[in-house]
């Protein structure tokens, strides 16, 4: 007869044998669902042997006492290193008292077989109740599945207590299940696109698939008060792709375990790699690389996440009347296109989004309002994309459209929807490259897409920081004169990794080229893109050096050449390095970026008199040759216009825009005044040239005052041959341009008028003076009066910082004429209330002397005070 | 054993780690620092606030090594980092009791 130990240890080679087997087929098939099958049931068998060994003969036996399977072990699903969940239960206290010591043994004996036993020991009313400390046993409970022992016990359990609890605790088993979910969401990122995944706890991963069940099983208990039909719990339009997803999910996770030999559930990239070879959950699809494996991987996942997440939205606002109320007021924000319920964006139309304008709508209307996609909305998504394929959007239309989208507050979410839909690459297949797309890097967390998108979004946040740091680049992103260039430069700064080659930069570049082509953007625009994908690694580089020593910044600085370049890329920097991974932006690495712009902008503004030499290519050579290349019929007049103009002008206009300029110059005469007038986004840009003469720039800025326009930006420039090329950036208070289209040759005519001196401008600015209230309410900002001699080798340059007010300029300007100061460069500025000025100015041809410099302080001071 | 901390120019990391690596210092661990000895601070005005830098960025780095390595590595660290400028930094020593590898428990010099 054969002793307990006879028993123990044949079941313990048996067990072994099996397990063995279980792995070969596994390594032969990479079947993981088969695997989980198999290894459930032979842990079915153990036990059962064992019940029958140490509990009771009788597999239905004693009364009153069961050994259930919860949790994942419940379901079926045994993965090779996973704890075996098997709850204990017991009708009465007796029973469980008397089976104490056979309990015991049973267990003792599964752990010798080196099965990571996780053993539950409840009376039949335990599990009824729900504990507050302990919703996950509540949950494990969902998976049950009957073993040995009394039937009639589980069936009390499982068609009686069950329900009752769910019916009873549905809202708060939902909301802790929410909870724990979130939580566990935020420790990865919220998002699924992990170098590195984790397949059961990552977002998106098994965990996700237990509790989009999880979720939809609870909510239709609730409502039926028994169990429903598992195979109606989910939507159909997610059914298919959840069972894909499990399928490829199981098998990587089997993998996993197999491969490192213990409960490890991480993807490494050595795992992948193997993975990507033995095409892991993918037999019959396409794997040529470790990236086509890891998009497969990503794609199952994303579909998990998604419907996850909207579960977890859906049902308890479903419920909950505090949610809703909180909710509720977000219908308010319902437009005729777009109904908002419970958060969630609904079609008015069915068949809207047929309507590719309606389509672009929708994205942008989640990016402005933070919302997110119903099911039936990303249904409808999908089904219009084929109609979209064939006849793409692209051009202005589309570029105004994705503008206004990266412009809104909550843009990256709305992109990463536009991407989980493949919307995203059908408008700009520019970004197929990158999709999903793994790149090892120790210091990247996230896949090339989400790390662009990360990037967009941390700039976004930069509003609600709270953190002195963020706060500085916060206020320079409020000063960009066009934002959605540099959000599209974000996105598509790395689109050049997804290419086979080394430098992704020049990669990047060609893919650039291709979007500004696609989208229309002007050449000025198409420049700047270009601009700061090609150098979106130069500020990290400069930081890398002596940020402190002047060499290192002239030769960054000069690099730039503009400011408002120098804003951008400064910018997209900070965005680009926060997404790395959230530790990568350290408070070390914001100062030295704030540092390093500072030193570059200051170096900027007292560099911009060095000249234009056409007959040598220092400095400006590139751009020269660019414009030589383009105006083959302007040729010589180009050269007559830029000798002698600062090279600041180049690096801050465009290649159509002096063109323009060289044109507008040839057409001057002997006192001519050629104006050009053109709305720009939030502005008003008027660009005069006319020859110089004395006090031009402080007539102008005086007549855009009387006109009631605020002037927040501003250059003047001249060049060897006295050709003047001004330009003011104005604000319309009193949206007289925008109200009257004839206003605008008006206004053009009176500037004129001023330059030529016909017009008394005093009386046209007085006229405006007595018309106009000041306004008490403002920030208070100290007037600073800064005079530098070592700046430049001919002028004085002076920076004024003071209260911005209307007829600011004028004023300041006609100081330093009365003081006989020229103005040879004017650098205005305007942050909020405050007023930035930097003139270079010269007296008597040479720079302004000490004592000269003492009476203007004196009178701009005299004039910013009693104004 | 003995732990070798340097405090270098931020300008300097990329040479001092090659030089290390040349001379087979493969185990090194890098600290974004800010210090000042005798080099003074920098201040910066932008738009009429002044930003005064008292502390300035530098890297830090730490080196455990056998005995018979410190003078090769600290010759390695000086040559490479050396401007001849106030600012280039300084190198402290100090003895190390243990080292243990955590993935096998080596011990002494063969963790290192």
């Amino acid at each position: 007869m054969s002793t307990v130990a006879d028993v123990s240890t044949e079941l313990r080679d048996s067990y072994a044998r099996e397990s063995a087997a279980i792995q070969q087929r596994f390594a032969a098939t990479g079947d993981g669902r088969a695997a989980i099958s198999e290894r459930t049931a032979l842990v079915d068998s153990t036990v059962l042997q064992l019940w029958n060994e140490i509990i009771s003969c009788d597999a239905k036996g004693p009364k009153n006492f069961a050994v259930i399977a919860t949790g994942g072990y419940g379901r079926g699903w045994l993965f090779p290193y996973s704890d075996i969940d098997l709850l204990f239960l017991h009708g009465e206290s007796g029973i469980e008292t008397e089976l104490k010591d056979a309990v015991r043994r049973f267990s003792q004996e599964l752990w010798d077989l080196r099965m990571k036993l996780s053993p539950a020991t409840r009376s039949i009313a335990e599990c009824e109740r729900l504990d507050p400390n302990n919703v996950e046993f509540a949950i494990s409970l969902l998976d049950c599945r009957y073993i040995a022992g009394d039937p009639n016990l589980f069936a009390r359990l499982r068609d009686k207590c069950i329900p009752r609890l769910v019916g009873r605790d549905c809202h708060a088993l939902i909301e802790n299940l929410g909870e724990i979910t979130r939580s566990r969401h935020h420790k990865f990122g919220n998002t699924v696109f992990h170098l590195e995944p984790n397949v059961k706890d990552g977002p998106g991963g098994l965990r996700d698939y237990n509790v989009a069940g999880w979720l939809a099983l609870i909510s239709a208990m609730e409502k039926l008060r028994m169990w429903p039909d598992p195979a109606t719990l989910l939507p159909v339009s997610s059914r298919r792709a959840f069972a894909a997803a499990l399928d490829f999910q199981t098998s990587a996770r089997c993998f996993l375990h197999y491969r490192y030999g213990r409960h490890d559930n991480t993807l490494t990239w050595e795992a992948q790699d193997e993975a990507a070879v033995r095409k892991i959950g993918t037999p019959e699809a396409e794997i040529s690389s470790v990236a086509d494996w890891m998009r497969v991987y990503f794609g199952h996942v994303r579909n998990v996440h998604r419907v996850c997440t909207q579960l977890l939205e859906e049902i308890p606002a479903a419920w909950s009347s505090v949610y809703r109320q909180f909710q509720g007021w977000r219908t308010k924000i319902t437009s005729a296109d777009f109904s908002v319920v419970d958060g969630l964006i609904f079609l008015q139309q069915p068949n809207a989004l047929q309507d590719p304008e309606k389509l672009l709508g929708l994205f942008h209307f989640m990016a402005e309002h933070g919302l997110k996609l119903s099911t039936t909305t990303e249904y409808k998504v999908e089904q219009a994309l084929p109609a979209l394929a064939s006849t793409p959007p692209r051009g202005g239309e589309l570029w105004l459209y994705l503008q206004e989208t990266l412009l809104q507050p909550n843009a990256a979410d709305a992109l990463r929807a536009m991407n989980a839909l493949r919307l995203l690459t059908l408008l700009l297949p520019e970004l197929k490259g990158i999709e999903a797309l793994v790149v090892r890097d120790f210091y990247h967390r996230y896949t090339v897409d989400e790390h662009s998108f990360i990037a967009i979004e941390n700039l976004h946040r930069l509003k609600e920081s709270k953190s002195e740091w963020d706060q500085r680049f916060a206020d320079l992103l409020t000063e960009l004169e066009q934002p959605e260039l540099l959000y599209l430069s974000l996105l598509l700064h790395d689109s050049g990794k997804g290419a086979q080659t080394d430098n992704h930069v020049e990669a990047s570049l060609q893919l650039t080229d291709s979007c500004g082509e696609r989208l229309d953007l002007d050449a000025t625009d198409r420049e700047t893109l270009r601009f700061l994908v090609a150098n979106h690694l130069e500020m990290s580089a400069a930081m890398r050096r002596d940020i402190f020593d002047p060499a290192n910044v002239k030769l960054f600085a000069e690099k730039i050449g503009a400011p408002e370049r120098l804003k951008m890329l400064c910018l997209m920097t900070y965005g680009d390095i926060k997404a790395v991974n959230p530790e990568a932006m350290t408070p070390w690495k914001a100062d030295n970026l704030w540092q390093l712009y500072i030193a570059s902008a200051n170096y900027l503004n007292r560099s911009a008199d060095e000249r234009v030499r056409t007959g040598s290519d220092a400095g400006s050579g590139a751009n020269l040759a660019h414009l030589h290349s383009l105006a083959a019929v302007a040729g010589k007049k180009i050269n007559i216009f830029l000798e002698g103009l600062p090279q600041r002008y180049l690096r801050i206009h465009g290649a159509s825009d002096v063109l323009a300029h060289t044109e507008m110059a040839s057409r001057l005469g002997q006192n001519g005044v050629e104006c050009g007038l053109k709305q720009v986004r939030h502005w008003y840009e008027l660009t005069l040239i006319t020859t110089d003469r004395p006090s031009l720039f402080a007539s102008v800025s005086g007549a855009l005052a009387a006109w009631g326009m605020n002037i927040v930006k501003a250059n003047a420039f001249s060049n060897a041959a006295g050709i003047v090329v001004d330009t003011f950036y104005f604000t319309d208070r009193f949206r007289t341009l925008e109200m009257n289209i004839q206003e605008w040759d008006r206004l053009k005519k009176s500037i004129a008028a001023v330059v030529k001196g016909e017009t008394d401008l005093a009386r046209m600015i007085s006229d405006r003076m007595r018309s106009e209230k000041s306004d008490g309410t403002k920030v208070k900002i100290a007037t600073q009066i800064e005079f530098d001699d070592r700046a430049s080798t001919h002028s004085t340059l002076v920076q004024v910082i003071t209260q911005d007010r209307p007829g600011l300029l004028y004023r300041m300007c006609s100081a330093m004429s009365k003081q006989k100061c020229n103005i040879e460069i004017a650098l205005i500025e305007t942050e909020g209330q405050m007023a930035i000025d930097v003139f270079y100015l010269t007296a008597d041809g040479g720079k302004v002397s000490e004592e000269r410099r003492a009476g203007l302080e004196k009178a701009l001071r005299e004039e910013l005070a009693a104004n | 054993m003995t732990k070798i901390e340097a405090i270098i120019q931020v300008s300097k990391l990329d040479a001092v780690k090659d030089a290390l690596q040349e001379i087979g210092v493969e185990g090194i661990t890098v600290f974004e620092a800010r210090g000042h000895g005798r080099q003074k601070g920098h201040t910066e005005f932008y738009r009429g606030r002044e930003y005064t830098v008292d502390l300035i960025p530098k890297s830090k780095l730490e080196i455990v090594v056998a005995d018979d390595m410190v003078e090769k590595v600290e010759q390695a660290i000086i040559a490479a980092a050396r401007t001849g400028k106030i600012g280039d930094g300084k190198i402290f020593r100090s003895r190390i009791d243990e080292a243990i590898r955590i993935r096998n428990g080596d011990r002494g010099d063969s963790a290192l």
